[in-house]
Parts: structure tokens; sequence; C-alpha cells
């Protein structure tokens, strides 16, 4: 027997003053060892130009709302090898991040310039505007919400004539596991778009892969 | 020039001399005997060479026989057997075994309050020593003995008594029988004293309420508010060991009482206070600042919030100074890897700090072949936790020959704590990220590893199957096939069906790896096809839901491979002759979220239509009851379970609604 599927609904507002929210529920598909590829759009007004990437995350701790991993930029014209970053990332869970990010030189326009770009993040906005998502329960809302920013250069120098200044806005769906980013970087071309998809690595299927440390 | 030493002045003299005063009697006693004490006070080696001599039971002797009339007669042979005892445990095992035990007991019951104040000072150097007789609590007159002693007013008797507490008291059940006798209450009131009783009663309070919530609760706390303030009164008193001591009582009632709903020394300020005070001892470089660094370690171990406290006070960079000094005791660098090491469990900005120092990684990679054991332990376990940084794991900051070789040796080290803290370290660092793991495995560490995997030893079996689990994790395929060859079939499946769930636990664990990466990899598991036989058991036997997790997760990773994959794995899960209950239904019926998701993910696996086998199995499933249990899970609680539960029952629709 058929039975209804329930729509995923929009993200509640948590009662009174109870600011200390429930973590984010784990999410298979943005776990340690999940591999994604897809492109960052590096356009400007002269020339039309898109970078493969390939992403792999590397550590998860939804308690302290981190995330980390490696960002692997194929085709980039200046580079002779791949160019590969080391990231961490901030996960929106609004009890250790809110959507404003109150650093990198990201005022809360910027963000919210930024945020609204991604579709899944209209059911938020007006209550981001008010407190910067602090009392949204996140908790079951099927994206996820983060700013990923590069810390260091992995295998080349940080002299090679690329900038990792900038940070990403970065939508996650957790139903397909897809990720869509913003660069920002005041000195960088606006709105670099980063669209990747979760890869299977020449499967049939998903497969996954975790190590704890002690 | 010299002249040659009369044999009266000759140990052997003495020891003549001393033993026919103890036949003859006289003045003759007194005089030997003070002249015995000065030359054995604080001289270790004349001590051990007069107790080799035989002096300790002419001088009991003398004791058992004087006159108890003879007040400094008494006095002199208590100092002298006091003497004897004080800090050799083999004096105070000569004192006991010449029986003078009974008769200094004697002493204190004396008219002469002198005479009293020498046996019990002689009783108390004897019971700060190990060999020292257990006291038994249990016997109702030996506490109203031990409660005589320390309503005494004379400081060697109470000291007496709180040396008895802190010497015989072990058990949470001497523990009551002192707190209820009122012996708290009586140490409390002794903290007015002198320097020497709140010393004394502090460290017979502190083994009272040592890990006994129930004693703390009952008799301590802000609600008794004077033995509180009292305590906290004291971390500023001017003597630093008094000091200390108050720290480590408040150190004890907080940790004894942090998972309780009652539970002290909540205040930020406090805390810091205490902090403070400890950091301040710490420089002091004898024994209290040694036991200062592992009272602020045992302070902070378990709670992240005083971590960060400890961390804003700039500990870590008092420590990693502190470490760069030269010629340092073993116990200071215990001390420091062992409070560096609970700094580092959980904040990344302590781990940068200590990485970022110009000598602490060179100074604690030294340390791992210090030939004191605890030494190497505690900079084993500082490393381990430093490295939890997967920042710093993913630059490659610790596969370097200069960390790996150290730490590699310390796997055949012959202390097992030695052996399992390396493990617990190797587990983390060879997580590495980058295509370093070479290195270890070049250099011999897997070998050790599979052999440590075989130990008797629970521990560091375990500890050695979650390194490989580790180093099995995104290793590129050659490793991946060099450390499969070591490790050998028989053996891991031996693993998997360990007695111990936690060993099967990571076992599995280290097999979801092995067949995670490129496709080709799940063929490990074929062969002899004995791997995925063991692992389909034990999902029908474990009841562990961590190890059906991660049995599971084998079972998803084989099902994302190629279709004679995805059959095998049907054949472990779908019975169709069998009229129980399919195992991905009774496991997709589970209470835990994760190990839900993990059948769901195999079943998407096993369904995906473009497969030629696909509808065949989708049938099975369908059969066995897989979809109608899906239907019944499409509002799952686990919003992870929701979303592939709608991907598997997706996918199976696409050959047609069964559900007619």
């Amino acid at each position: 027997m058929p039975v209804r599927m329930v729509e995923s609904p929009a993200p509640s507002n948590s009662s009174g003053a109870n600011y200390g929210q429930t973590c984010l529920q784990p999410c298979s598909l943005l776990s340690v060892g999940q591999a994604f590829s897809g492109t960052q759009n590096v356009s400007s007004p002269q020339k039309d130009e898109a970078w493969r990437v390939n992403v792999r995350i590397q550590g998860c701790d939804l308690d302290h709302g981190y995330l980390c991993g490696t960002m692997e930029a194929l085709n980039v014209p200046m580079a002779d090898t791949p160019v590969v970053t080391f990231w961490e990332g901030e996960i929106v869970d609004t009890k250790n991040y809110t959507f404003f990010t109150n650093k990198w030189k990201a005022t809360s326009e910027v963000d919210i310039e930024h945020w609204t770009k991604f579709p899944s993040f209209s059911p938020l906005l007006s209550q981001v505007e008010v407190d910067g998502g602090k009392s949204l329960d996140l908790s079951n809302y099927q994206y996820i919400f983060m700013r990923w920013k590069e810390q260091y250069f992995v295998n080349v120098g940080a002299d090679c004539g690329l900038t990792i200044a900038g940070f990403y806005y970065v939508c996650f769906s957790c139903v397909d596991g897809s990720i869509n980013g913003y660069y920002y970087d005041p000195n960088s071309s606006p709105f670099q778009k980063l669209e990747l998809k979760t890869t299977n690595e020449g499967r049939s299927g998903f497969s996954f892969s975790s190590y704890e440390l002690q | 020039m010299p002249g040659s030493a009369s044999t009266t002045h000759r140990p052997e003299g003495l020891i003549e001399r001393l033993r026919s005063a103890a036949a003859d009697g006289g003045e003759a006693k007194l005089k030997v005997l003070r002249e015995l004490k000065n030359q054995i006070i604080g001289n270790r080696t004349k001590k051990l060479s007069y107790i080799k001599l035989g002096a300790v039971p002419s001088v009991v002797s003398i004791l058992s026989s004087a006159s108890s009339s003879v007040d400094c007669l008494l006095i002199q042979c208590a100092a002298t057997i006091g003497s004897f005892a004080c800090g050799v445990d083999a004096g105070v095992k000569a004192v006991l075994d010449a029986g003078a035990f009974p008769h200094l007991i004697n002493l204190l019951s004396h008219s002469n309050e002198k005479v009293v104040d020498a046996g019990a000072r002689a009783l108390k150097m004897i019971y700060q020593s190990k060999a020292a007789p257990k006291y038994d609590f249990f016997q109702h007159k030996n506490i109203e003995f031990l409660i005589s002693l320390l309503d005494k007013n004379n400081e060697n008797v109470t000291g007496l008594g709180a040396s008895i507490i802190t010497h015989s008291c072990e058990t949470n059940n001497e523990q009551k029988i002192l707190a209820d006798a009122g012996v708290l209450k009586k140490l409390i009131n002794l903290l007015q004293g002198t320097t020497s009783q709140r010393e004394s009663s502090l460290e017979s309070f502190a083994t009272i309420i040592k890990q006994n919530p129930e004693v703390i609760t009952k008799f301590v706390g802000p609600e008794n508010s004077t033995t509180f303030g009292s305590l906290l009164e004291l971390t500023k008193d001017r003597y630093p060991r008094t000091r200390l001591l108050a720290c480590i009582c408040l150190t004890l009632i907080k940790n004894a009482t942090s998972s309780s709903s009652s539970s002290y020394l909540q205040s930020v300020g406090i805390r810091t206070k205490l902090i403070l005070v400890l950091l301040e001892l710490v420089d002091d470089f004898g024994q209290v600042g040694d036991e200062a660094l592992f009272t602020l370690s045992s302070f902070i171990e378990h709670e992240e919030d005083l971590q960060k406290l400890a961390f804003e006070a700039n500990t870590v960079d008092k420590l990693c100074h502190q470490m760069q000094k030269e010629s340092l005791q073993a116990k200071r660098l215990e001390g420091i890897f062992t409070t560096l090491g609970s700094l580092c469990s959980n904040l990344e900005p302590c781990r940068s700090i200590v990485l970022q120092s110009p000598k602490a990684l060179i100074i604690i990679t030294d340390a791992l072949t210090h030939t004191t054991t605890d030494v190497r332990v505690a900079a084993c376990i500082c490393l381990k936790n430093v490295s939890r940084s997967v920042k710093y794991l993913s630059a490659g900051h610790f596969m370097t020959e200069a960390v790996i070789m150290p730490v590699i040796q310390l796997l055949y080290d012959a202390s097992t704590s030695v052996q399992v803290a390396a493990l617990c370290t190797v587990s983390n660092l060879v997580v590495d990220f980058r295509t370093h793991k070479s290195l270890f495995i070049q250099s011999g560490g897997v070998k050790q590893l599979v052999e440590l995997s075989k130990s008797m030893d629970s521990t560091v079996k375990l500890n050695a199957v979650w390194a490989l689990r580790n180093l099995m994790f995104l290793v590129d395929s050659r490793c991946k096939e060099e450390i499969f060859m070591d490790l050998k079939l028989f053996p891991l499946t031996r693993l998997i069906s360990d007695s111990n769930a936690c060993v099967q636990e990571q076992a599995l664990g280290l097999v979801c790896n092995l067949v995670n990466g490129p496709v080709d990899s799940i063929m490990y598991l074929f062969t002899e096809g004995l791997l995925l036989n063991t692992v389909g058991r034990e999902l029908r036997r474990a009841s562990k839901p961590q190890v059906l997790v991660q049995a599971m997760y084998v079972m998803c990773n084989v099902a994302s491979g190629k279709e004679f994959e995805k059959e095998a794995v049907m054949q472990q899960l779908v019975n169709e002759d069998d009229n129980n209950q399919s195992i991905i239904v009774t496991l997709l019926q589970s209470d835990v979220a994760s190990l839900r998701t993990a059948v769901v993910w195999t079943v998407v696996n096993l369904t995906i239509p473009t497969g030629a086998g696909a509808l065949a199995r989708v049938v099975k499933l369908r059969n066995a009851g897989v979809v109608s249990q899906l239907k019944n899970m499409v509002n799952d609680p686990c919003l992870d379970v929701k979303l592939r539960v709608r991907t598997a029952l997706g996918q199976s629709m696409t050959f047609g609604d069964f559900s007619t």
C-alpha cells in the first residue's frame, strides 16, 4: 500500500530564548571519505573559464559544527599540476555558527547577498535578517549551509600565484549530495560558482569508508 | 695528618657498645643511643649500614626493657627508631620485625607529653612508608583510638592519626566508615592548626573523599560551607604545599561529582582561580610543582570548558616553554606531557601552539625513547592527542621518519602500557590523508600491527586492529595489497568473529575500508569466498549495533560493485528458502538510526535499476518483505534514513508498483 511521503517541513523557529539548539543530524553523504567532483566557474568579463574541481571530506565533527577536507583544482592555467588546498568548514547549525560570518571581510549584507543565491535559503531569509538565524532549528532541514575557508596549499607553495584569501558560501543537499557554492573574496571576481556532485568512483552505487581518531 | 679512627667510633664499635648497654643498662644506654641517633639522622647510607649490623633489635630491646619512669631513655629510643624508619623502607621493616610497634603504641598513653610526642613521631614515620601494616578501620575500637589521636592537642599525635588514614584507607567502605565516624569534620577542624597539621589533614581528607561521590555529597560541598570555604581559602595559603593539597581536594570533589546532578565547582571564577593557583605552583621545580601538573591535568581532563579556561590562562605556552629547559626530571616531563595531552585532547588551538612551537614536537618525540616507562607513555599519549588534528594530519605533519620511527619502536616495547599508548598514537598518525602511508608500511609498522592483533591481551589486540582499520582508510591500491598480504585472510576472519565486540567492530571497519575505493578492491572479499560469508554470519549473529553497522556497510560497499557482487550480497541477506523474517527487515526495524541508514544504503545499491539483475533483486526483496518495510519508513524520524528510503523506494518502483 503506497504511503504518502511527508514533505520536508520548513525549518521551525525554536520557542522562547532556548538558543541551545540541537546539532544537525548526521548525513551519510557528508561523511568522511566522501568525494565530490564538478566545476568552479572563474569567468571574468574578459573570458569564460571553469576549473574542474574534486573535493574530499576528511573530517567531520557535528558537535562543534566543523567539517574539513581537500579541494583539488585540475586545469588551473598557471599551474603545472593540479592544485590541492586544505579547507575547514563552519557548519551553520545555529549553535556553533549562524548565517552571519562576522569575519573574512564579509558583512551581514554580503552574507545575505550570497545566501539568497541558494533557492533553499529563501524560507529562512526573514528570520536570518532578524538574528542571523540564531533562533532557527535546522536539525531536520534537507539542506546544510556552510562556509568553507581554504587554509593552506597542500602540494604547491604559497607563492604559486594563486590566492586562497576568500571563502565559499556552501549549500549541501542531503537529498542527493550535491553541493553548490559561491566564492567570496572582495579582490576576486564576484559570485564564482562552485557546483559539485557526489562521485561513486566507477561503482554502481554508493560506498563508504571511515576512521576513528583515538 | 689524620690519624686512624678508634674502633669505638666505627659502626662495629658502636654496635658493640649498644649491645652491651642493652644488656647492662645504666647511663651508657642513653649515651650510646644519642650517639647512634646523631650518626643516622638524615644519612641513608649509615641507616642502611647500621640496620645491616643489627642495631635496630638492640634499640627496641632497650625500649622494651626501659622503665616507664625513665622518660629521657624512652624518648631517645623512640627518636632513634623513628629515625631508622624515616624515609627508608628497609628501616621500617627492621623496626617492625624487631617488634617495636606495640611499645611505641604504649608510649602514646604515657603521662609525659614529650614521651607521647616522641612515640607519635616514630609511629608517624612508620605510617608514611608503604611497608607499614594496614590499619583495620572495621574494628570499632580502632576507630575510637584513631579519633582519640585526632582529638589530641599534639601536632605529632594528630599527624599520626592523619598518616594512618592516608596510609590505610583504600576502599569505598573504609572511606564511608571514616566519614560516618565524623573523621572528616575533625580533619577540617585541624585545618586551623599548624602548617604540619594542615597538610597532613588535607592529605587524609583527600584520601577519604577520593572517587567517592557518596561521601562528598553527604559531607562536603557548598552546603557544608565551612568545609568548602576552608578548602577554597587554603588555595591562597602562604605555603605552596598547602595550596597544592587544597587544590587536590577541590579537584577530587569536582571530579567525583561532575557526572552527578549535584556537581560542585561550577563557578567559572573559582575554576579559573584554581587553574591559576596550580599554574603558579608549576613554577616550583620540586615535588610540589610536579604534583601541581598532575592535579591540573586531572582537573581539566574530562571537561572541554575547563580545558578552554586553562588554554586562556596560557597553560600551553607555559608548558611548551618549560619543556625546553634542560635536564628536567622524569616526573616533571611526565607531568608536562600529561597536562599538554589533556589540553590537546579537544582543542585545536592548543594543538596548533604545540605544533608551531619550534621545539615542542622534537622534545615530545625524543621523549618516546626516554628510559622511564611513565615518560614514554605520557609522551605517546601527548603525541596521540596532538595528532587528533585533521588539519595537521592532512598537511602530512606527522608522517615523517622523525615521528614515525620512534613510535614504531614503541610497538616492540616490553611494557604493555607503552605498547597500548603507542598503538593509540599509531591509530591517529596513520590516518594521514596524503600519500605517505607507504612510509609507515615500509618501516615495518604493518607487520608489527598484525603481530599485535594476535595478542592475548584484549586491549593490545583491539588497538592494533583499530590502527590497521585507520591505516586502511583511503589507502592507495598498492599499499592496500601490501597490508592485505601481511594481514592474510584467516587472521582477518578470526578478528571479525572475535569474542570481543569492540575488536569485531574495528575489524569490520577495516574490511569496509578494504573494499572501498577502486571497484577492484571488492575482490579481496571474494578470496576463497570466505570473508563475505564471515561478515554475513556476523550480521545474523551479532547483537551490538556498532558491529552490525560496520558489517552492513561492508555489504553496502560490496553491493556497489558489479552484478555478481550484488548477487553475492543478496545471497547473504535474502534467503528465499528461509521462512523466518529476512535479516534486512529485522535490521530495518532497529532502534539505532545509524544501523537503519546502513541497511537502506545497501538496499539502494541493490536496487539501482541499471543492472541486468536489478528487477530480479527487487522482486526478491519485495518477497522478503523489504519493500513493505521501507514503505513503513517513509516518515522515519531520522532525516538520513527517510531520504535514503525515498531513493530505495523510487528505484524499486521503477519496475512497477508492487502494491497491488
